[in-house]
């Protein structure tokens, strides 16, 4: 196990030169071309904080000065709770976090291989998993429930993860109501207002842009919500490069920059301090289909270069990495997402989400996938930690004692050192053919899935207590038993 | 009063010294041999071992504990004998000819000592002859040869040609490895046993000696 918030940052695409370039660009877009937003509230909200708004065109447009003033109001340090102190995050400089993410439709079922449609059932199932993951770092919803009717969906999606993970649980909400009754579910297990914000067991991600530079209004008026209750959020915008923003990578960085800090505005100027997290993901449109990619090397290339914009602005970071376009968990899922997580966990990206269990382009996820991206995350965690110099690392003395022709086999200093230097994968097979070959052959996919089906058969999340849980289930209404 | 959990505790921590101080303690004590043997080392190795198989623990940590196990028996081993308790087996290890290779066959000999046999180490570059004479100079119940190069290897044919040759066949459980053997080379060489690491080899080991 490698705990999270080790270190990156060590890898930069970008020079001073051009993150200083890439800002100036999105000050730019932001004072000449702005932002538009069909709503009329939001319209009234920008032009009392004093952006430039075009009432007839719907365009608001930010001075520098404004948008300044949002960047040095923001928090640079955020942090995130679990249920259990030993799972908290505190998102800052470039502490890297790895988890799950999503609102995909469908599950590769574990008995069958099959795929389904994702249901309540998953969410709370995949919690367990994650919690017995140590390289996963929180959880974030992966899969929409589509057995739950809209009206009880973000409730029904917040409890279940709640109840079967205690690490940090994220999601979205659909509306302004059910983003209150989420929260007042999550003011219940923390033990009240306040305690819900000393320690926020719950985040949420708003999708608040439609990229290029349209604010999604029902989700922005989401955002204002949670932005008033000081909980959480992160703000997300995924353009395109090629179709959503332009194909140039620097001005698909300077484009969903832009977005960004026009959420910070926005945010900022609700309740300045706020916890909000910079949520850059771009990444680039295929040119054969125009579809998102996911597998993409240039996505990892750019969660790279957005971690750097965030560090520049000291915004802690809600980035991707871990991510593929295949369909199930093959070779081209491995490499794929082995390359652009190692990416922007090297880069320092605080908090990267759907770098476990995610298939085909963030639309299908495998049981047995979490437990091969534990172990991608574990790898690139032990990247991260590099290598330590000191005396005794340097080895001098065990060096001098073992002598030429000798071995280290059955030295102390093997022994104190060897869990702490070397990372000890639990899904990759290292040994002897005859060994694996007496073992069934199998490869790593099936060995995943015994190792997923046994933390579900065996694993024991820590439960809500029960006086809290019957109060919760008595003043929410819709919620379900699983 | 030495508690002879205590030998267990310290041998599977690996330290030696206090391994070495308590089987001493013990014998001064008068408490029997074997039962020192048995209830503190072979007990302490017996749970290192589990825990090997369960990925628990890791080769290094078996090995400091053979080691302490193996300062244990140097001073066991005499009164053992005194009292007509026989050692588990005796081993020789080498090298083939022309290979200089040796942290397997190390590693191997550590895991048997270990285990409580008594192993003789023939070293590297080890010729036919020597392989040989070791059969009956020492009264091996097992020979081992390790070979890491693909052109080395063919030795070994000719060290269990000439222990035909010299009539010692049977008297011997001859044993291979190495990173290139395979079961199937052991077999075609008239070989009794391979195994494809060092815990095994002393599983395989135990089994000629039962």
């Amino acid at each position: 196990m490698v705990k999270g918030g080790i270190e990156g940052g060590k890898y930069r695409l970008l020079s001073n030169e051009e993150i200083k370039m890439i800002h100036e660009t999105s000050l730019k877009i932001l004072q000449q071309t702005g932002i538009k937003s069909e709503n009329e509230e939001i319209l009234s909200h920008f032009s009392k904080i004093g952006a430039e708004v075009d009432l007839g065109k719907r365009i608001i447009k930010f001075s520098p000065a404004l948008v300044e003033d949002a960047i040095n109001k923001a928090s640079s340090k955020i942090l995130l709770c679990g249920r259990e102190e030993k799972n908290d995050l505190t998102l800052e400089g470039k502490k890297v976090y790895c988890g799950t993410g999503g609102a995909a439709l469908n599950v590769l079922d574990l008995e069958t291989g099959e795929r389904r449609e994702s249901r309540l059932k998953d969410i709370a199932d995949i919690a367990k998993l994650v919690d017995a993951l140590d390289n996963i770092h929180f959880y974030l919803r992966p899969v929409v429930a589509q057995d739950i009717s809209p009206e009880f969906l973000d409730v029904n999606k917040y409890y279940a993860a709640l109840s079967n993970t205690s690490k940090h649980v994220m999601g979205s909400a659909y509306t302004v109501e059910s983003a209150l009754k989420v929260i007042s579910i999550a003011e219940e297990i923390a033990g009240g207002k306040e305690k819900l914000r000393e320690r926020p067991i719950i985040s949420f991600i708003t999708s608040f842009m439609k990229s290029p530079l349209q604010l999604a209004d029902p989700t922005v008026l989401v955002l204002m919500k949670i932005a008033e209750e000081g909980i959480p959020v992160a703000l997300s915008t995924a353009p395109m490069a090629g179709s959503t923003s332009p194909v140039t990578l620097a001005g698909t960085l300077a484009q969903v920059n832009a977005e960004q800090l026009c959420g910070m505005v926005l945010v900022q100027s609700i309740n300045p301090g706020t916890p909000v997290i910079y949520g850059a993901i771009p990444t680039i449109a295929d040119m054969q289909t125009m579809n998102f990619l996911d597998g993409a090397i240039e996505l990892g290339i750019l969660a790279a270069g957005a971690a750097q914009l965030a560090q520049y602005y000291n915004f802690p970071h809600y980035a991707w990495g871990g991510l593929t376009d295949s369909k199930i968990p093959d070779i081209q899922a491995g490499y794929e997402k082995g390359m652009n997580l190692v990416m922007a966990a090297l880069a320092g990206a605080n908090y990267i989400h759907n770098a476990a269990g995610m298939l085909e382009s963030t639309t299908t996820v495998a049981y047995e996938q979490y437990v091969i991206d534990n172990e991608i995350i574990g790898m690139a965690m032990r990247a991260l930690q590099g290598i330590e110099v000191n005396e005794d690392t340097l080895a001098f003395k065990v060096i001098n004692k073992v002598g030429p022709g000798g071995n280290y086999l059955a030295e102390t200093h093997t022994v104190q050192h060897m869990r702490s230097e070397l990372f000890f994968p639990k899904v990759s097979d290292r040994s002897l053919r005859e060994e694996w070959v007496s073992k069934g052959s199998k490869d790593a996919r099936e060995r995943a899935k015994e190792i997923a089906k046994n933390i579900l058969a065996t694993h024991k999340p820590l439960s809500i207590p029960s006086e809290v849980d019957r109060k919760i289930k008595s003043s929410i209404k819709g919620l379900k038993n699983i | 009063m030495v508690d002879l959990n205590n030998v267990s505790e310290s041998l599977q921590r690996g330290d030696a010294e206090k391994v070495e101080e308590l089987v001493r303690g013990a014998l001064g004590e008068n408490l029997l041999p074997k039962d020192i043997l048995e209830n503190g080392l072979i007990k302490g190795m017996d749970i290192i071992g589990a825990k090997f198989k369960k990925n628990e623990v890791y080769v290094p940590e078996v090995l400091i504990a053979a080691r302490a196990m193996h300062a244990g028996m140097s001073i066991l081993r005499p009164k053992l004998a005194e009292t007509g308790v026989k050692n588990i087996g005796t081993v020789a290890v080498g090298t083939v000819k022309g290979d200089l290779h040796d942290i397997g066959k190390n590693l191997v000999i550590m895991m048997l000592e270990g285990a409580g046999f008594e192993v003789i180490d023939l070293g590297i570059d080890v010729p036919v002859d020597k392989f040989v004479e070791a059969v009956t100079k020492y009264k091996l119940n097992v020979l081992g040869m390790s070979a890491l190069l693909t052109t080395t290897m063919i030795q070994m044919q000719e060290v269990i040609k000439a222990i035909s040759d010299a009539g010692l066949r049977d008297k011997v459980k001859i044993m291979i490895g190495g990173a290139p053997i395979t079961q199937n080379y052991a077999d075609q060489i008239g070989a009794d046993g391979y195994s494809p690491d060092a815990a095994s080899a002393v599983d395989k080991a135990k089994t000629f000696i039962a």
